[in-house]
């Protein structure tokens, strides 16, 4: 098999990006050859810029451009309420829902003793600090709700609570839409263990 | 749940053999080390995609051979295939149902139920409370898939917690006993769902632990069940329980590193006429009472799933009386469909038979229908 050189760079550096295969890599570095070159110069630039621009918000560790993020700059969301997730990726997810005007802190992982992941390595010294010194009335914990964020949770509330400050943590059960009868047994059990009244 | 056809290749002494089974029961019949109890080990692979004894994949193998594959039929409302297909080159095994394959073998657990009645049942009543709390277990998950998700989440929550005992151990660090907390708010809240569970199966399985029990051994007797936890307790005070305890022996965790409180301790007594057998029990009485469990892990099963499980019996008669094999085969009327597996011929006169029963010869790997 012989492929000219750049082509096969291409293809070997492209399937090194995550859920990218040989055959994708493949198609991607012949749509790219195709295309036309203000697309691939943009496209180019785009990354050499994703890169170069952005870097982590100095007071809740989301991505950002300057300093401090657009979020934490902007003087119309509820400054008084902050919701603590574990990626910078998981602010995305909730900023596409338009429902949380609040602020974020992002912790940068869990509690995790087997993988010597501990409070020290996570933002909650940080998160601590920005409690104690600004206005805030209720923390939102949205944390994935697996053990080991079930366990990072719980700590969070027991340092929070002395504060003065609410602390409250996203629902658990059934998605919106879904069906009963097509959900998985253990999702719809944990539902009715954490049911709402009416 | 009915067990129609069975394709074995490569699999132990089974070169190539195929068999159609009967709707109620199969008698599997042959000399020792013939493979009749591959074929029982078969069935329960393709279950549950695990052998029965715990080997590994690659034991099951045919000495001779790179490969060895499993193809089932089962018949319920619907027909469903299932193939094992196990690589010797690249270890791998591959579990297909209906043709398509199955990408994590969990998804198929439950679906198939199967019981077992088998040698190392011994373990049950006789062994260490870690044998008690895996029939336990093993009941429970087979019925509730939330069980077994809670299950898995408190073993995970128990490696955690142990690793933090051992680094607090070592680093002498007071910082991370805050941490501690956390893992130990973690423990309580599903180690008391576990118990929560465990306390009303308890309750219900009782009933059927009786029931099979009388008959098999018509008498006086009565076996009972009991939970070690915290014996009649109100549902809401286990958290409080469970927290009291961990209070009381936190500075011996601390000192030896390991969790020392909770459902993964607990035990489970299991009596006659109110007295322990794992300490009074006759030979007679801990078989009987074993398979008492069995037939009552079928009901229990049957009835909360409404799956009729496959009921898997392994050289049980041999340890048997006259009497008692008699009732037991009386009883087996009752299941549906099983297999059993049994050295000699001759020990089969007293069984009760139907003309809609099977026996099948096993001799050095091949089967034939008698």
């Amino acid at each position: 098999m012989q492929i000219v050189e750049p082509l096969q760079v291409a293809i070997d550096e492209l399937s090194k990006l995550p859920s990218i295969g040989r055959k994708t890599a493949q198609r991607l570095a012949l749509h790219i050859l195709k295309s036309d070159e203000e697309v691939v110069e943009s496209l180019v630039k785009v990354l050499h810029e994703l890169k170069s621009k952005i870097r982590i918000c100095s007071v809740c560790y989301n991505y950002s451009i300057d300093d401090n993020c657009d979020i934490c700059n902007n003087q119309k969301r509820d400054r008084s309420f902050i919701c603590v997730v574990e990626e910078a990726s998981d602010i995305i997810s909730i900023e596409r829902t338009n429902e949380y005007q609040g602020l974020y802190h992002v912790l940068g992982g869990v509690l995790s003793p087997l993988s010597g992941k501990g409070t020290e390595s996570l933002k909650i010294k940080e998160l601590i600090q920005r409690l104690e010194s600004d206005e805030i009335k209720e923390v939102l914990l949205a944390i994935n709700p697996d053990t080991e964020g079930e366990a990072t949770s719980l700590y969070l509330a027991k340092l929070i609570k002395p504060l003065g400050v609410k602390v409250s943590r996203i629902a658990r059960g059934l998605p919106i839409g879904g069906d009963l009868e097509f959900a998985d047994d253990a999702t719809i059990g944990r539902a009715v263990i954490g049911r709402s009244y009416l | 749940m009915i067990l129609e056809r069975l394709a074995l290749s490569n699999f132990r002494l089974h070169k190539n053999t195929e068999l159609n089974f009967s709707e109620n029961l199969n008698y599997i019949v042959g000399g020792n080390g013939q493979g009749k109890t591959t074929i029982l080990e078969a069935m329960y692979f393709l279950c549950t995609t695990r052998s029965l004894n715990q080997a590994s994949d690659n034991e099951a193998l045919n000495f001779d051979e790179r490969f060895f594959e499993i193809t089932g039929a089962f018949r319920d409302t619907v027909k469903n295939k299932i193939r094992i297909y196990y690589d010797l080159d690249t270890n791998k095994k591959s579990v297909f149902l209906n043709d398509k394959q199955v990408n994590r073998a969990s998804t198929l657990i439950g679906k198939f139920p199967v019981v077992t009645l088998t040698q190392s049942d011994h373990s049950i009543t006789l062994g260490a409370p870690a044998d008690r709390r895996k029939f336990v277990d093993s009941v429970i998950s087979q019925s509730s898939e939330t069980y077994l998700k809670i299950l898995l989440d408190y073993n995970r929550t128990l490696r955690q917690r142990s690793s933090l005992l051992s680094q607090i151990k070592e680093s002498n660090n007071r910082y991370l006993l805050s941490q501690l907390e956390a893992w130990t708010e973690t423990l309580i809240n599903s180690g008391s769902e576990i118990v929560k569970h465990r306390i009303k199966f308890i309750k219900t399985f009782q009933e059927y632990i009786e029931n099979s029990y009388q008959r098999v051994m018509e008498g006086k007797e009565k076996p009972s069940v009991y939970y070690s936890f915290y014996g009649e307790l109100d549902e809401n005070m286990i958290d409080e329980k469970f927290r009291d305890e961990l209070k009381e022996r936190y500075n011996d965790e601390l000192r030896r590193a390991t969790n020392l409180v909770g459902p993964h301790r607990d035990d489970f007594i299991f009596t006659i006429n109110e007295h322990e057998i794992r300490k009074f029990g006759s030979q007679g009485q801990h078989k009987t009472f074993q398979i008492a469990l069995r037939f009552g892990e079928f009901f229990y099963l049957k009835n909360v799933r409404s799956i009729v499980p496959i009921f898997l019996m392994d050289d049980v008669f041999g340890e048997l009386d006259t009497n008692r094999s008699r009732k037991i085969s009386e009883y087996l009327n009752d299941i549906g469909q099983a297999f059993i597996t049994m050295t000699d011929f001759t020990n089969f006169k007293h069984l009760q038979k139907t003309e809609n029963d099977l026996v099948l010869n096993v001799n050095n790997g091949k089967a034939a229908y008698a």
